[in-house]
């Protein structure tokens, strides 16, 4: 005979104020198998763990039920507890009598205490049939990849590193620096970004800790925490990197027109080019979507033969090429190279993209003189292109009248319905910088309410409003195009009470941060699940800010959400040093609640095989034929096995037939 | 109300001339609504109290509100320096535009009352109601000020006489 103990928490009043303590105390001493039944104020305290590990130490208890919150948060607790009391610690069940009672059925007290004695029986029911289980422990790979190379990939890798971890840092582009890279200078401080950011590339390109794998993207991911594979598709540059100087002749000798990316579409870059002239590691690709095969040299074939001459016609980046990088005979695999690499953690820090101007009509987009932030910064970045001058696309002269919207997309629910959190700021720093450089400017700014929560950042504001830049507290609802490619900005000013407009030479559009589509399908290969604003999700908004569902996989940056540099660089040090944490364990535990398959009862029918959402079920010899079995390392406990087993072959621990079903009969008797 | 456009207002130059005059707050005013929540000039129901004429600044509106008479209700009871977070001094700004309405002439018929009074007597607040409430109180009828000393109202006169004041005319 079990025998069980019951303790009800009050949970302070979230519990107590609804819910009869006192009588689902004296209701559960009535359960069959129990010994004993307490109540107390919070029993995750340390008294209260201490009336649990007393009673079992006092041979009173050998099975526990606690009446309380979610096991999600406070299971791992109680556990505990019954281990350091010597017992095993699957002897343990909770009652979730908070959030799926007490919150939940607030103005009903008398039916919320009747659900907690229901909860409480089928609970004590399940305790009595527990088996004692066993944790097993698997070794983790000695390294870590982190996915992304913007600011956050940056410094996760970093702090990997110094830690003294290998890692891998994968980025889509041919050079790490992500959108960091494409600002001018950062608030509240105006210090330049290539200056603080462009130092800590070339740390990431020289630690002896860090494989760096730009142009590259993950194909595919298996595995568990402690032991991932990840497929890793290194895209074809045509350009061999170990010979390539970045020197850029290639790049200036190109014909092909393609719009720069980096530089957000504003000017041209070859077929051939080099991402950015800080660029980490600095190489050239060939973006042979765009390619021209010039001189009719196309990859893979010997160059035509003049027929004047009767030397070979080379292409112009091969003819520019003085390290011989450039050779387009060679058969060059168009789909690059898949590689896999194993490792214990991952960081995922993919990054944002910002809205197209396109997605909003009213604001003309077809004007090339409204803009969005970023071609703002790359607008008047010494690197942009236009050298860090000013200029109107339209015709190349200097703005005098300059118009910034805000929330544009954001907080918007025909978009997103979220603050994308860094607008605000980013305006007010573009107008600073452009009124210190041109104080001649007109400068007006048109916000819902102009946001700076964080360190510095109010001051920051209000300064530039005493500079003299026009803050307006309301949306505009449309711009109008006049005749000499000016545009007029409709607004209206909430707190005059009145309609206003401005007649501006450039408009510029903050617009939202939102997650791009391949991240969306990286999100995919991870298991991720996404949040309501369509972000990676976080496992706990509070407590576990950088954990993710699926354990050892953690996130970084605007993946998560938007933010600025302060938070992400605060975020990604944070993620690096959790990622670290399997890795210095050296040993990650799996914990007991998982399928077991009794190869005696199973047919080998293999139904199973198909429905396992993580691959872990395959069918192997034994005996005479071929039975199910599961790789414990790769079943997650989610029991779709067990129930869809036609023989009953297939157990669940932690959650047998035995014990499944004293709950529903007890749940079933009323109480 | 027509719409303004704000690329054609003369921001600048008003408010230059309100920061020349002792209104150096204007710039920092985040339209909060502090000053107006206690205003009395607000409270009686003049449309252009501290928050709304330091907006209008802003905006560049001068001569659209020059005659405006909100502005010589303002009592300087001050209630809205001490409570405004940006430390703006509404009160000085209302002061400097009065006196940019002043040198206009743009001088509220309901201030001319205060201006004689101050100009004869040495006060600009003079009232009948006062003096018997001295009396009750046990104080002699009349304060002793300029109000009763025919010397003392001399050399104020002399004074404004030979301040700009004299030029706009209404002494």
């Amino acid at each position: 005979m079990a025998k069980v103990g019951v303790y009800v928490c009050h949970c302070g009043s979230n519990i107590a104020g609804v819910v009869d303590v006192a009588a689902v105390r004296e209701y559960a001493e009535t359960l069959p198998d129990v010994v004993v039944s307490r109540e107390y104020l919070f029993m995750c305290s340390d008294p209260g763990q201490e009336l649990i590990r007393k009673d079992i130490k006092d041979g009173l208890v050998d099975r526990v039920v606690v009446a309380a919150c979610t096991p999600r948060t406070h299971e791992p607790i109680f556990r505990k507890a019954l281990e350091s009391a010597g017992l095993n610690k699957y002897f343990f069940e909770m009652a979730n009598i908070r959030d799926q009672d007490s919150w939940v059925h607030g103005d009903d007290h008398a039916g919320a205490t009747r659900k907690a004695k229901q909860l409480v029986a089928s609970a004590v029911a399940k305790a009595a049939n527990l088996e004692a289980l066993e944790d097993t422990y698997v070794d983790v790979t000695q390294a870590a990849m982190v996915v992304g190379g913007g600011v956050a990939g940056i410094f996760a890798a970093l702090d990997l590193a110094n830690m003294g971890h290998k890692v891998y840092l994968v980025e889509k582009e041919p050079s790490i620096g992500g959108v960091m890279a494409q600002l001018d200078k950062t608030f509240p401080t105006n210090d330049c970004s290539a200056c603080i950011l462009t130092p800590i590339m070339v740390e990431v390109g020289t630690h002896p800790n860090i494989e760096m794998l730009t142009y590259a993207e993950v194909e595919d991911v298996d595995g568990y925490i402690g032991n991932f594979k990840v497929k890793v598709r290194k895209k074809q540059t045509y350009v061999d990197w170990t010979k390539c100087t970045g020197c850029g002749a290639c790049a200036e000798a190109c014909p092909a027109k393609v719009p720069d990316s980096f530089n957000c579409g504003m000017n041209d870059r070859g077929a051939a080019y080099i991402h950015f002239p800080q660029a980490v590691p600095k190489k050239a690709v060939v973006d042979m979507k765009h390619c021209l095969n010039c001189a009719g040299h196309k990859i893979g074939q010997e160059p035509r033969i003049s027929k004047k001459t009767g030397e070979p016609m080379l292409a112009p980046c091969e003819k520019a090429c003085a390290a011989d990088a450039i050779n387009r005979s060679l058969p060059w695999n168009p789909e690059g190279e898949l590689i896999e690499i194993e490792v214990g953690t991952v960081v995922l820090a993919t990054g944002y993209r910002v809205m197209e101007k396109e997605h909003f009509k009213e604001y003309a987009p077809d004007s090339p003189n409204v803009l969005t932030a970023l071609q703002m910064e790359r607008l008047i970045s010494a690197t942009g292109p236009t050298g860090g001058k000013l200029l109107r696309p339209s015709d190349g002269k200097k703005p005098k009248v300059l118009d910034f919207i805000s929330c544009v997309g954001s907080r918007d629910i025909r978009h997103h319905t979220y603050c994308s959190r860094v607008c605000c700021m980013y305006m007010i720093k573009q107008a600073r910088l452009l009124m210190e450089k041109y104080p001649d400017l007109e400068i007006y700014m048109h916000f819902i309410d102009v946001r700076t929560p964080g360190k510095d950042f109010d001051e920051y504001y209000t300064h530039a409003a005493e500079m003299g830049i026009h803050f307006i507290k309301g949306k505009p609802g449309g711009i109008e195009m006049l005749p000499d490619d000016r545009l007029r900005v409709l607004g209206y000013d909430s707190a005059m009470g009145e309609n206003i407009e401005v007649d501006a030479d450039l408009v510029i559009l903050a617009t939202a941060i939102e997650l791009p589509e391949d991240a969306q399908k990286l999100a995919q290969k991870f298991s991720m699940t996404m949040d309501g604003s369509g972000f990676f999700k976080e496992l706990h908004p509070k407590l576990k800010p950088v954990d993710t569902p699926i354990e050892g996989v953690f996130l970084a940056g605007c993946c998560q959400g938007p933010k600025d540099i302060p938070d992400t660089v605060a975020q990604a040090k944070a993620a690096a040093a959790s990622a670290a944490i399997p890795l210095a364990q050296k040993r990650v535990k799996i914990e007991p609640i998982l399928s077991e398959v009794y190869p005696e009862k199973c047919s080998g029918c293999g139904i199973c095989v198909p429905l396992c959402p993580y691959n872990a079920i395959s069918l192997k010899p034994y005996a005479d034929r071929p039975r199910a079995v599961i790789d414990m390392t790769q079943c997650k406990g989610c029991g779709v096995c067990a129930s869809a087993c036609p023989s009953g072959a297939i157990i669940l621990h932690g959650y047998t037939d035995d014990q499944i079903y004293s709950q529903i009969a007890a749940l079933t008797q009323s109480a | 109300m027509p719409t303004v456009n704000l690329t054609q207002m003369n921001t600048h130059e008003i408010i230059q001339k309100v920061v020349e005059f002792g209104g150096d707050g204007v710039v920092k005013c985040i339209q909060c609504g502090a000053c107006a929540s206690i205003c009395p000039v607000s409270h009686a129901g003049f449309p252009l109290f501290c928050k709304q004429l330091i907006r209008k600044v802003q905006t560049g509106y001068e001569e659209e509100i020059l005659d405006d008479p909100s502005t010589w209700a303002c009592v300087a009871c001050n209630r809205c320096v001490e409570v405004c977070p940006r430390g703006v001094n509404p009160t000085e700004v209302i002061f400097a535009f009065r006196r940019i309405q002043a040198n206009e002439l743009a001088i509220s018929t309901s201030s001319l009352m205060s201006q004689s009074n101050l100009y004869e007597k040495g006060h600009a607040v003079l009232s009948g109601e006062s003096k018997k409430l001295r009396v009750k109180v046990g104080l002699p009828e009349n304060p002793p000020t300029s109000v009763n000393d025919e010397k003392a109202q001399k050399e104020i006169q002399t004074l404004l006489d030979n301040s700009p004041m004299a030029d706009l005319g209404i002494f």
